[in-house]
């Protein structure tokens, strides 16, 4: 377990870690999210679905549906955003990990932590700006979204979209859905996709690796 | 077509999934160790990518195909992964397990049958903190919630003696059966009111007082019994996908998931055009997903509502006059029996012929806080387009006389003509594709009774006893010596239910708990209701004993129910524990004909009997709906879907074929001809008056009454999304997603000087509970919303700190029984008292954090 942690193995990693500058991998194909902010019901069943799946406590959360409001009664409107880590193209994180626990797939661009080199110093938590990495007090370290990379290897998909009860979230190769030439129920026929959603973070920061179908609401610029 | 490499994980090759460790992937997991972000400096380790380390993966772990087991109105397939005796995670349906299945199958006629949150859950309440574990016996005053363990032998003993005293002493009816769905439904361990085991087992010891309304949707019962002649009115869920407008009345698939994939079928339609409207005090989650057009309406005044749209169509002439001719009864002049010709018909009501009030739009808007422009373009629009689902949901029929509403519902089902096509609603209670439901001997002794009540009157029954009449308890009607006779109930019995935290006006039911002689508490978990009793008995999950599953409500599969894991502690089925008590009570072998003694100790060879037996007889057998897969290859799936050539639709056949309804007319009764002809209603289960065709009634309270100078909100308490009723609310994972909290609207809550977050008490007459609030625009102004089903946690003044809506019901049922939860005003003050959002000292929940205005 992660309390038991290999002190050795740390140290070599910060010593290696200080000897690096970082250059963002790039990966062979960049895997991604969609998420319909209209259809999706905002029934959770995705983040109870990676929590079961990844042993979580109550508290941290990867996947963080989030409700959206607004108008006057009786005109009023409401959509959901869900996200969990967008597997930036450059991630924020990374860079300030001490310990380089964070790393990048090549194969498909996801970014994760080594659970056994994290010291649950928190840089990363800060350095997103979307609030993926989350803090697991129990263990003392920082934990995040892997897209599944276990079900990725074995040719499935994560858990989240394979809990999805309307079928509002899916992934892809990300070029492929932002193009919107992926095959996905996430996307109806006539939905429009957009990389950014209103009080959503600037993506030039970390080019994050997901698009949306927004709400009339929800759409920026 | 070569496939480039990027796609290969998206592969949706039937193989590539089952295959738990093929060549490409020895490959991959060894090109993992390179794929750092650093610059590889060599001699670099595999990294570890999971949360927590060592993770065991999905295919390295045994999988067992099973089902979720609770009292929601779905039934969705779960998934165990487990290593040795301990389910390590769960998924669910990906389209692999069934017949020519393979993963990612997911089509129209075939859908996934996905788990929602709660299903996802479920390994946190296997393992919780309040699983019970051991048979456990009261040591303090009942209530006080201390217990001390004892063997199985004591408790039973304990439990068969005072049934033979509390039967010798006060009689047949001194036991009453408040079994429900809880946490037990399959076709072998069955906790129901009716087709339950405990049913059966009190049934024949000879002792059982029955509850006989059914607190979610008894008003819809009574309707679709009275106006179709049967409860199966609904459409299977695919049949939404047809429709061109549904009209969501009251009714939160997003929340309630009704059926294995409405809210999905539902998203299909929006995509085919079809517009979506929503009658409810609240903007919900449904009314976003679809785009609905929201109409705001007061509580309980929808009947007044339906009956102005009943005058639009008529007046304008947009009713189905051939339809009504051919299959109606009493909707007009031309449509009453020839018996009945001078009574007053629904048109005759609807004009105002006989009471000189015509229900126009002008007239219920004042009722109903509806703008009359708006009833009128909703009642043109539904008869306008074709075809029409007109859903009216079971909320607004949990009121004071709810029949009036949902058989109001069914005369504008009619009148349009939305009745047996396809795209439409006669809907209702909703139940649709019939299932083969029952494996356990269902026989002579099957729900035998020896008096039967409405079921939120227990409490009042015992605590008024002798001085109680029969109409005040809603006593159904007997054909012996017994009918008339008030039960003196002196016993409960809970299985799988957790009534005494569900029903009506609990701090009645507190009263009365304390006269009776014997609560007996047969659950999973310690519930609520479980600190009232005398006796726990530790039941076995559904995961720890074999069994097959149903769809509760609408889709047509069955799931295999296997025993994943062995019994928790000294758990046992609910149907060990009854045959051991019948051994006891010296009725053994004809209540579990399969078993012997031993049972108690080893259930897995008469289980296997009974549903092997039940599958290749009934199921195969069905003469609907055969199946012709066997039950060895059965079990090895571990799921059957039907494939239906088209959707199932109610009264297809009665439309199409001009086959009779199986109402007495054989027609659509719009005229009750049952209702019309009774004349002392006190010997009727009813006890009141309930008119022969549907009228606008005002309720004993709502937000038109004089009562609310006092008492100025009307709270209504829905169904949750984070629980089933109570089941699951000491799940931190789902308390953390969302929070037991009032909802106000915004300018009410600005008036009462309170924010979201801050602690609000909601008091009335009745009780006291403390919740904190969520101020929003999404509310009608004077409504409160309150869901159900929070554990109830007293303080030491009697103060509810959990928010749970039932200490401000009242136990005063409609005529037809429907529980009247959402008749209820109350007051509500920013208060210094302490809320308590679960029994452990879980931090509250995070839910409004990720909830922001624009
Ligand atoms: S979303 Fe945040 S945690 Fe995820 S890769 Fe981007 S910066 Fe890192
Ligand atoms: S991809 Fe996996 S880890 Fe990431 S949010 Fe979904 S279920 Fe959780
Ligand atoms: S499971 Fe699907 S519908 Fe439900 S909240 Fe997640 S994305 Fe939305």
């Amino acid at each position: 377990m992660a309390n038991e942690k290999d002190k050795a193995a740390i140290k070599e990693a910060v010593k290696r870690k200080k000897r690096e500058h970082y250059v963002p991998v790039v990966p062979d194909t960049q895997l991604g999210f969609i998420h319909n902010n209209v259809d999706c019901i905002g029934c959770r069943a995705c983040e109870i679905a990676c929590k079961d799946k990844n042993g979580l406590p109550p508290g941290p959360r990867f996947r963080r549906v989030q409700y959206v409001e607004g108008g006057t009664y009786p005109e009023v409107f409401a959509y959901k955003i869900n996200m969990s880590c967008n597997h930036c193209a450059e991630p924020a994180c990374l860079p300030t990990c001490p310990t380089g626990a964070i790393f990048k797939r090549k194969k498909d661009g996801i970014v994760d932590i080594d659970s056994t080199l994290c010291i649950g110093c928190r840089r990363c938590e800060a350095a997103c700006p979307f609030g993926a990495p989350q803090y697991n007090a129990e263990t003392n370290t920082v934990v995040k979204c892997n897209m599944c990379v276990d079900e990725i290897d074995a040719g499935r998909k994560p858990y989240c979209v394979m809990a999805c009860m309307m079928r509002v979230l899916d992934i892809g190769p990300i070029d492929q859905l932002r193009a919107g030439t992926y095959e996905t129920k996430a996307r109806g026929a006539n939905d429009e996709v957009v990389r950014q959603v209103r009080n959503m973070a600037d993506p030039e920061l970390t080019n994050p690796s997901i698009v949306f179908v927004p709400h009339s609401k929800g759409k920026v610029g | 077509m070569t496939r480039r490499a990027s796609t290969e994980p998206f592969d949706t090759n039937p193989l590539s999934g089952a295959l738990p460790l093929s060549r490409r992937r020895l490959l991959e997991l060894a090109a993992a160790g390179s794929a750092a972000g650093l610059l590889p400096l060599g001699g670099t380790n595999e990294a570890k990518a999971f949360a927590y380390e060592p993770y065991p993966k999905d295919d390295e772990l045994e999988t067992v195909v099973t089902s979720c087991a609770h009292n929601c109105g779905s039934r969705h397939m779960l998934v165990a992964h487990k290593k040795g005796d301990v389910i390590v995670r769960l998924s669910t349906d990906d389209g692999r397990y069934q017949k020519d299945g393979f993963f990612g199958k997911d089509t129209e006629e075939e859908p996934q049958v996905r788990a929602c949150l709660r299903g996802r859950s479920y390994r946190a309440r296997l393992y919780s903190a309040e699983r019970l574990l051991y048979p456990m016996m009261r040591v303090g005053p009942r209530g006080e919630g201390k217990f001390k363990r004892v063997s199985w032998d004591e408790a039973l003993t304990f439990v068969a003696n005072k049934m033979v005293e509390l039967k010798t002493k006060y009689g047949p009816q001194a036991i009453l059966d408040q079994s429900y769905a809880g946490a037990s439904y399959g076709v072998l361990h069955k906790s129901d009111q009716i087709e339950g085991l405990l049913a059966r087992f009190l049934g024949m010891f000879g002792c059982r007082t029955s509850s006989w309304s059914v607190p979610s949707y008894q008003a819809t019962t009574f309707s679709s019994r009275m106006t179709f002649g049967t409860i199966e009115d609904g459409n299977e869920d695919d049949a939404f996908a047809h429709s061109k407008l549904i009209i969501m009345w009251g009714w939160n698939p997003a929340y309630t998931f009704h059926g294995g994939n409405t809210f999905y079928y539902m998203r299909m339609a929006k995509q085919r055009g079809c517009k979506f409207v929503l009658v409810d005090p609240q903007y919900t989650d449904s009314a976003a997903a679809y785009d609905a057009w929201w109409i705001p309406i007061k509580p309980n005044t929808d009947a007044a509502m339906m009956a102005a749209m009943a005058h639009v169509i008529f007046s304008e002439n947009l009713h189905n006059q051939d339809f009504i001719n051919r299959f109606v009864l009493g909707m007009d002049q031309g449509t009453m029996p020839d018996w009945a010709k001078g009574k007053e018909n629904f048109k005759d009501y609807i004009l105002g012929t006989y009471d000189k009030t015509p229900k126009t739009p002008e007239w219920a808007e004042p009722i109903c806080g509806v703008k009359a422009d708006d009833i009128r373009k909703l009642a043109r629009m539904y008869a306008g387009t074709k075809p029409a689902a007109l859903k009216a949901s079971w909320a607004p029929g949990r009121n004071a006389y709810g029949e009036q509403y949902n058989r109001m519902a069914a005369a504008l089902q009619s009148m349009t003509g939305n009745i047996g096509v396809l795209g439409g609603c006669a809907e209702g209670v909703g139940k649709a594709f019939h299932s083969e439901a029952v494996a356990y001997p269902y026989d002579q002794y099957a729900n035998v009774w020896y008096a039967s009540i409405k079921s939120d009157r227990w409490a009042h029954c015992v605590l008024n006893y002798p001085n109680v009449k029969r109409e005040e308890v809603g006593l159904w009607p007997r054909q012996d010596n017994l009918d008339g006779v008030i039960p003196n109930i002196k016993g409960i019995f809970w299985q799988g239910s957790d009534w005494f935290n569900q029903l009506t006006n609990i701090n009645k039911e507190i009263e009365a708990i304390k006269k009776l002689e014997l609560v007996v508490c047969m659950d999973s978990t310690i519930t609520p209701s479980g600190i009232w009793a005398d006796v726990l008995l530790p039941i076995a999950t559904h995961f720890e004993r074999h069994d097959v599953a149903l769809p509760w409500y609408k889709g047509h599969y069955y799931i295999h129910r296997p025993k994943v894991i062995q019994p928790l502690g000294e758990s046992k089925s609910d149907f060990q524990v009854f045959t051991e008590l019948a051994y006891r009570l010296g009725f053994g072998p004809a209540f579990n004909p399969k078993a012997n003694r031993d049972y108690f100790h080893i259930d897995d060879n008469v289980d296997e009997a009974y549903l092997r037996e039940w599958w290749e007889g009934r199921v195969m057998g069905n003469a609907a709906h055969p199946v012709t897969m066997g039950w060895e290859e059965f079990k090895k799936r571990g799921i059957y879907k039907f494939h239906l050539h088209e959707p199932h639709v109610a009264f297809k056949d009665q439309i199409e074929k001009g086959i009779p309804f199986q109402t007495a007319s054989g027609r659509i009764e719009i005229f009750s001809t049952q209702l019309a002809q009774i004349t002392d209603w006190t010997k009727t289960q009813y006890g009141y008056e309930i008119p022969y065709i549907p009228k606008w009634i005002e309720p004993w309270e709502s937000l038109n009454s004089p009562k609310t100078a006092q008492f100025p909100f009307h709270l209504i308490s829905p169904h949750p999304r984070w629980r089933t009723h109570s089941i699951f609310n000491n799940i931190p994972w789902l308390r953390e997603t969302f929070e037991q909290e009032v909802t106000l609207n915004a300018a009410d809550a600005a008036k009462l000087g309170v924010k979201t977050g801050d602690v609000v008490e909601l008091y009335n007459d009745r009780g006291r509970v403390v919740v904190p609030v969520y101020a929003t625009e999404r509310c009608m102004p004077g409504v409160a919303v309150l869901h159900e089903g929070a554990w109830m946690d007293l303080d030491k003044n009697g103060v509810d700190r959990a928010g749970n809506p039932d200490f401000l019901t009242l136990d005063e049922p409609s005529p037809a029984g429907a529980f009247a939860y959402n008749t209820v005003l109350c007051a509500i003050r920013k208060t210094t008292l302490e809320h308590k959002p679960g029994w452990d000292q879980l931090a509250t929940s995070r839910s409004h954090v990720f909830r922001r205005d624009l």
